[in-house]
């Protein structure tokens, strides 16, 4: 019973990681309408930047400067956000495939940075041995771990909660209008290029919150960490748990995360060995399948968006916003 | 199945807290092996090390036990290596891992799942010098092996291979991952050292259009030599660009170009000055058994980086676990890898018969000298393998080795690079 | 230098014909299609089984011409991977994007892309495992064209290049010249104002996917014959083919064009400013570079 809780924990604590990211690419997509294919990119400066202020000192390079957890944690996603924003000043003005590519291209760059600039980031080896927080605390690795995962799932809490207020707001009403039509919300005074770039960097800094937990949890980093199948499973998770959705995005996270290790689980209990050696690509196949059949099926997500009809009730049809 | 699996659920539960020694005493005894099966050299790796546990089932089992290995695909991704790794120590009970691959996936396997649960983890194909200071700081309590020879070995017998040959001024293309750039900064010092020329120290990134630039900004240098320290498939296409350019033939290459599919490829005219290192010592009179055994099985020579490191890593892990007996731990099961690779012991060909022949050794208590695809194998106190070096030539028929070079003049070589 | 100029104007030629078939549809179809590089591995691995096929069956085909190492079988073989790609382009289009456009937006196709490329790539490996093939197994020995400085260049290359400018010419004649072209053009540009002039866009869409996946294997071909195949060759032309397209102007042809010389020279190039290991992300830094000054691409028109 031990193995399965612990196991559970492990789990729990990786798909919670996951979900804060997938929150964080729901504002910018789901609430915003941004595109943000390099998801990975700021999950990894804020993995990257944790590391290099919390993590041991290493002669080979820039960084290690062993600072307090807090310090640490702040820094990555003051890392995230400052590249978001320099990325959204340069590309924010694009469309949606325009920005969807460019982001995809600066994760590309940012792997590239991280892979070959040694003295900064330890190159592919990547950077190791991040004090992981609190751990003098417990006695046991078993429960440190059902304490991370509390950790966890306590700064997944707020992340939501903090989110749902903020796209019930006003102010998230104003990002809904801007993602529905443009040239009406700038028509009614909005400065939607400054809102925008908010939305862009604030989503960003909630996608790095996940990249510091995931650096604190496995106290390593490396470029693999960054590659763009991240983005990918973001992405899947938020189109599957229903776009525009808070509640949405994390369930997604959970399902996603749970098929995606426990089609891994399954095909080495029960495919036959001749068919073990093949289960790589044929995992990747039934993962393809799930979110292709899913965009057939049910696009909106299994959560749907929730329109709050307002006193006039003349918003946006509810059809064309659940698209999100 | 069914009443396997009720089973299985009942010994789960019956299972108590933080216990050494919980290893479920039932039969089969399940083995972890994470490994990136969906990635071009994974594949085979992982084949390699499935054929081995079946050969120790055929010759008995470990401790009259079949193996049952779990084979998890890591995608070189380490969120999906490591949950693949925690599910099979925590649900599956494995005390014995095999894996990963690269690094990036290897470290945190070892820091967040295999040592923290006390289980033995030995990889056929991590390098990097990374895991090397893990296991000084005694992080990896002594759990951790590993089949590959570091970085550090490897570049430094490269050296010595071009040195020897006379190459005043070389040129290295080098695969830019963990491993890759490891060795890129081992080889520059080294070569340096030894009063090698480096015209240019060239990073091949995979899966890129074309690798035209790369190899036309080498041949600007003009070296003596090339040095390839790459996989087969950069390997392929980085050579044939360079002979097709008009390159010189002379290549000094990694063991990881030890492979059919290379050869090939290139094609046999060009290969006439190839040199390759590798980490091995002379066989005992039957000793090519590995390689025979693996042409009876595949139909066609171990080809690809880590075959035959794969092979001795889970035949030597196996071989330990018999010799610690079923219920063992991982600590147990590790403390057993000496009699196993103990250079006095009897030596044990690489086959079932050697197999069957090794276990009876080890059930008398009686240690062994497994002699594998890579030699006589024997681990330091990081668990680095401590590795003879051999040069070895492409010939028509297949791969020959040429040159044993001894631990000691190895080891003198590195001293003398300081 | 030059020979860096040399090397990049034949990548480029290879991610131009790529990029021609992307341009449009991602104009016609309105999304960015992360499925459509797979094309090329698709086409690349068609041309070696039908390369195979006609070698055993008629054995003369398999004889080289001209110094290239190209050979009849191959030729005979390049045009069937041509047809066959483009019917899986439009098989794909009607059993997965067509579907999905009826009901959903056009972001949500760019995801369903990436789905779909996972699955080509990994059945493909599933098939051909993930070694690395080749059509022949000898090399072609460049030809020295000078010695100081030294350029060299393979009769390959000049094949590919030629081959590649032929099959463009052909396209340009039949967009300037026939009232099919017409047709294309005017859907490729407008297509809501081209059905409203009668221009049947259904039947346009498929000839578009006809058409770049056509484009596609031939490009496919053209990179494993002076390369090797693989079944990422889809994946590590997704950048530079997306590249080629923005750079040019998303839904125009010539753009296009230029865009895949423009990205296979600068990264040929790279390597005179950067260190090989950023050279993957130079297609992004001209993405970057274009965009900053021209959002809409070279030759785009601000879409509506």
């Amino acid at each position: 019973m031990i193995g399965v809780i612990s196991y559970l924990a492990f789990f729990g604590t990786v798909a919670a990681i996951l979900a804060i990211a997938v929150l964080g690419l729901n504002l910018q997509w789901g609430n915003t309408g941004l595109f943000n294919g390099g998801v990975a990119a700021f999950f990894g400066a804020g993995a990257y930047g944790a590391m290099m202020l919390g993590g041991p000192a290493d002669p080979q390079q820039l960084g290690g400067f062993a600072l307090p957890y807090p310090i640490a944690f702040a820094g990555g996603i003051g890392l995230a956000a400052l590249v978001a924003w320099a990325v959204g000043l340069l590309t924010l003005r694009l469309r949606h495939d325009y920005l969807a590519i460019a982001t995809f291209g600066v994760a590309v760059a940012l792997e590239a940075v991280a892979r070959n600039a040694e003295w900064l980031t330890g190159g592919a080896k990547g950077m190791r041995g991040f004090p992981r927080p609190f751990e003098g605390l417990f006695a046991d690795q078993f429960t440190y771990n059902l304490a991370f995962l509390g950790f966890v799932v306590i700064i997944l809490i707020a992340v939501y909660a903090g989110l749902e207020r903020l796209v019930r707001s006003p102010y998230g009403r104003v990002l809904r209008a801007i993602r529905e039509d443009e040239v009406a919300a700038r028509a009614l005074g909005k400065n939607a290029t400054r809102l925008r770039l908010e939305a862009f960097v604030l989503g960003s800094a909630i996608i790095g919150v996940a990249g510091v937990l995931y650096v604190s949890f496995y106290a390593f980093i490396s470029p693999q960490d960054m590659a763009p199948i991240l983005t990918f499973q973001i992405w899947a998770m938020l189109i599957v748990g229903g776009a525009g959705n808070n509640r949405g995005a994390v369930l997604g996270a959970f399902l996603i995360w749970g098929a995606w290790t426990s089609s891994g689980f399954l095909l080495s209990k029960f495919a036959p060995t001749a068919v073990q050696i093949y289960t790589g690509p044929i995992q990747y196949i039934m993962i393809g399948s799930v979110i292709v059949g899913m965009l057939l099926w049910r696009p909106q997500g299994l959560l749907p968006e929730r329109i709050e009809r307002t006193k006039t009730g003349n918003e946006a049809p509810g059809e064309n916003a659940s698209q999100g | 199945m069914k009443t396997r699996y009720l089973r299985q659920l009942a010994v789960a539960a019956a299972l108590t807290v933080g216990g050494a020694g919980v290893a479920a005493a039932d039969c089969p005894v399940k083995v972890g092996v994470a490994l990136p099966t969906s990635v071009d050299w994974g594949k085979p790796i992982a084949e390699t090390a499935l054929w081995v546990t079946d050969m120790i089932n055929e010759a008995g089992g470990v401790d009259g036990c079949p193996v049952e290995t779990i084979l998890r695909d890591t995608q070189v991704d380490a969120k999906v290596g490591v949950d693949a790794a925690k599910a099979m120590v925590d649900l599956d009970k494995v005390q014995l891992m095999m894996g990963a691959v690269s690094s990036g996936v290897t470290l945190p396997i070892l820091t967040s799942v295999t040592v923290p649960a006390g289980v033995m983890q030995i990889s056929c194909c991590s390098s990097s010098t990374r895991i090397t200071g893990l296991a000084e700081e005694g992080s990896t309590k002594g759990l951790w092996f590993r089949t590959f020879a570091t970085s550090n070995v490897q570049s430094a017998v490269l050296t010595k291979l071009a040195k020897d040959a006379g190459y005043g001024k070389v040129t290295v293309f080098y695969k830019n991952d963990d491993w890759g750039q490891d060795m890129a900064s081992l080889l520059d010092n080294a070569l340096k050292a030894s009063g090698v020329e480096v015209a240019a120290s060239i990073a091949i990134t995979d899966n890129q259009p074309s690798y035209r630039a790369e190899v036309t900004e080498a041949l600007g240098g003009n070296p003596d030599a090339v040095i390839l320290a790459l996989y087969p498939k950069e390997g392929i296409a980085v050579t044939r660009e360079w002979i097709s350019l008009g390159g010189t033939t002379k290549m000094v290459g990694a063991n990881s170009l030890r492979s059919e599919e290379f050869r090939d490829a290139v094609g046999m005219q060009y290969l006439g000055d190839f040199i390759g290192a590798d980490t091995s010592s002379p066989r005992t009179a039957s000793a090519s058994a590995f390689v025979e055994a693996y042409k009876a099985k595949f139909g066609g020579e171990p080809s690809g980086p880590g075959l035959p490191n794969s092979f001795d890593a889970a035949a030597i892990s196996l071989l330990a676990y018999h010799a610690a007996g079923k219920d063992a731990t991982g600590a147990e099961i590790a403390a057993k890898v000496p009699m196993v690779t103990d250079p006095s012991g009897v030596p044990v060909d690489a086959n079932v018969e050697g197999f069957k022949k090794a276990m009876a050794l080890l059930s008398e208590g009686k240690p062994v000298s497994f002699q594998g695809g890579t030699g006589a194998v024997t681990f330091d106190a990081n668990g680095d393998v401590s590795a003879p070096a051999v040069s070895w030539v492409f010939t028509e028929s297949g791969i020959d080795e040429k040159q044993y070079i001894p631990l000691e003049e190895v080891n003198a070589f590195i001293q003398s690079l300081n | 230098m030059i020979q860096n100029l040399m090397d990049g104007i034949l990548t480029g030629s290879i991610i131009s014909l790529g990029a021609i078939g992307l341009t449009m549809v991602m104009h016609m179809l309105r999304f960015a299609n992360f499925a459509y590089a797979e094309l090329l591995a698709i086409g690349a691995y068609a041309a070696l089984v039908f390369d195979r096929l006609f070698a055993a069956l008629v054995p003369l085909t398999d004889q080289t011409f001209g110094g290239l190492s190209l050979t009849w079988s191959l030729t005979l073989a390049t045009l069937a991977a041509m047809a066959v790609t483009g019917a899986s382009a439009v098989l794909i289009d009607w059993a997965i994007f067509k579907r999905i456009r009826e009901k959903a937006d056009a972001l949500s196709m760019v995801f369903a892309s990436f789905g779909v490329a996972l699955i080509i790539r990994n059945v493909i490996t599933l098939i051909f495992g993930l070694k690395a093939e080749l059509y022949s197994n000898d090399i072609a020995f460049a030809m020295v064209l000078s010695r100081d400085p030294l350029l060299l260049i393979k009769p390959d290359q000049i094949f590919v290049l030629a081959a590649a400018l032929v099959l463009m010419a052909i396209f340009h004649l039949v967009l300037s010249r026939t009232t099919f072209g017409f047709a294309l053009r005017a859907v490729a540009e407008n297509p809501a104002l081209a059905q409203v002039a009668g221009v049947p866009l259904a039947r346009m869409v498929i000839v578009v996917w006809l058409i770049g996946g056509a484009f596609s294997a031939a490009a496919g071909v053209f990179y494993a014959l002076t390369n090797h195949l693989s079944p990422l060759i889809g994946h590590n032309f997704l950048l530079p083919v997306f590249a080629a397209t923005i750079v040019g102007g998303i839904g125009s042809v010539y753009g296009a064009l230029l865009g895949g010389f423009i990205v296979g020279t600068a990264s040929g190039l790279a390597l005179q400013i950067m260190p090989s290991g950023y050279i993957p992300a130079m297609p992004f830094l001209i993405i970057l570079a274009v965009l900053l000054v021209r959002p809409h691409g070279l030759f785009g028109e601000p879409q509506t």
